[in-house]
């Protein structure tokens, strides 16, 4: 499985993005983003959700996992993330800042 | 030389003093005080007085929530309007930042609050955990805390309260919401950004006693760690120069027209082309020299709140922007142009005649100027 992960806006308006070839990691930290992939019913999201709501400065997510010959993308606004999606953005953007999981 | 020189017979500002909204009694008022008629025909003066006597006497409320790092929205109640600090950094800078942004547009500008109807001004800190952001949610700010879940080598962003300016950025989207509703996306959405930075650098200067030629005009100043090669967010003075460093990359701000970065992140770039507008202000309030909030910022204030509408774009914003500092300061006064070279700075050449037609100016008395009709 193929991860990639982008984030923009925010006030600051600085871009977070990474790329993550699970198949690398520990199997420690690929079962927790395989069970966060499979646990937000990723491939069955839809492609776009944007929030309508007025507000600003939030952040926008981008997705693209490869797993298996299937692709799915996912463009999300973080005031209409779905609860289930919501570990799997946080281990994504965990591992931007740092390059860890935890 | 007076805004309503060709027109205005004082029985129509008086009509619309009695029957208007309170919208137009406002402007009505604000124009009675701000020409020379109101000097040549003291019988107004009586009215004058009836006017502001009917608006509603100002009170602050503000609020101030701990979300205890979570994202459940407001959180507990951790100050109140009349409560004394707490001892929590966070808290007591979101709160009074939001009291020093309230007085900056209740006693410079004459609007009271947010929605300009005596709004409660609520704010969260703590949101979430390791949450590099703040923003407005539509309806409150919301302050996360940088990067403190992090071994402090690691660590690129304080909280987001640290910068007062951080807050009347964030309160300003909500001024905003309220009247111009500029959209979020491309160049009205980069307007709406420029307008919080301006607002939000405004406060700090009103703050620090900084004239224009005293303030460093960086937006987030202090927000930084001490691992980051950067002195804040953006710079208003020299957009495209606030960072540049090995893990964060190098502030994308143009300055400049020809600069304009064409992006479908970030809403159309919404954070990287209020360069421009930020840079136009800058100049022009340069120029006006003294202190940046008195002339430049009224003058933006009362576009934003009359004049500039929601699908709004840059050069439509300069027109407005230039017949406002006409209409406040004189036609040709050396604050129209100001505005005019604080633009052309940016490459963005004022098009609107110095002083309106006097059927433009009839026509917008008797329709209401935008955002009037649809009040109270």
């Amino acid at each position: 499985m193929r991860i990639e992960f982008e984030r923009t806006g925010g006030f600051a308006g600085m871009g977070l993005s990474t790329s993550v070839d699970v198949a690398d990691l520990s199997p420690r930290d690929q079962e927790t983003l395989e069970s966060a992939v499979e646990s937000a019913n990723f491939f069955q999201l839809p492609r776009q959700m944007i929030s309508a709501g007025p507000g600003a400065d939030r952040f926008q997510y981008h997705l693209v996992i490869e797993q298996e010959g299937n692709r799915h993308e996912v463009e999300v606004g973080e005031a209409v993330i779905p609860d289930s999606l919501r570990p799997l953005i946080e281990h994504l953007s965990m591992f931007a800042r740092t390059g860890r999981l935890r | 030389m007076h805004p309503l020189h060709c027109i205005l017979p004082p029985h129509m500002l008086e009509q619309i003093a009695e029957n208007g909204t309170q919208r137009q009694r406002e402007w009505a008022l604000h124009t009675l005080t701000a020409t020379e008629q109101f000097r040549g025909q003291r019988h107004i003066a009586g009215q004058v007085r009836a006017i502001a006597a009917a608006v509603p006497a100002v009170q602050r409320e503000r609020i101030t929530y701990d979300a205890e790092n979570g994202t459940a929205l407001p959180g507990r109640v951790a100050r109140s309007e009349n409560d004394p600090p707490t001892g929590d950094p966070a808290v007591d800078e979101a709160h009074d930042g939001a009291g020093a942004t309230w007085s900056l547009y209740q006693e410079v500008y004459g609007r009271n609050s947010i929605d300009g109807h005596g709004m409660r001004i609520e704010s969260s800190v703590h949101y979430d955990r390791g949450y590099d952001n703040a923003f407005w949610n539509g309806k409150q700010m919301v302050y996360g805390d940088g990067d403190d879940d992090l071994p402090e080598a690691e660590r690129l962003f304080h909280r987001f309260t640290v910068a007062i300016d951080i807050i009347g950025h964030e309160l300003t989207h909500g001024v905003t919401q309220y009247e111009a509703n500029l959209v979020y996306w491309d160049q009205p959405g980069a307007l709406n950004e420029s307008f919080s930075d301006v607002f939000g650098a405004l406060v700090k200067q009103r703050a620090l006693g900084q004239s224009a030629g005293a303030a460093d005009w960086v937006i987030g100043a202090g927000l930084f760690t001490d691992n980051v090669n950067g002195q804040g967010i953006r710079s208003m003075a020299a957009p495209g120069t606030a960072y540049d460093d090995p893990v964060l990359g190098t502030d994308p701000q143009p300055a400049h027209m020809q600069d304009y970065v064409h992006t479908s992140s970030d809403y159309g770039g919404v954070h990287i082309n209020s360069g421009i507008p930020n840079h136009a202000f800058y100049l022009a309030a340069m120029e006006m020299g003294g202190n940046a909030w008195e002339k430049a910022g009224r003058i933006w204030y009362v576009a934003l709140r009359d004049r500039i509408e929601a699908r709004t774009t840059f050069p439509e914003a300069a027109n407005l922007i230039y017949r406002v500092a006409g209409e406040l300061y004189g036609y040709g006064s050396l604050e129209q142009q100001s505005v005019q070279r604080g633009w052309a700075g940016v490459g963005i050449d004022v098009t609107a005649p110095e002083q309106p037609g006097c059927w433009e100016r009839l026509r917008e008395i008797w329709t209401g100027q935008r955002g009037a009709g649809n009040e109270d």
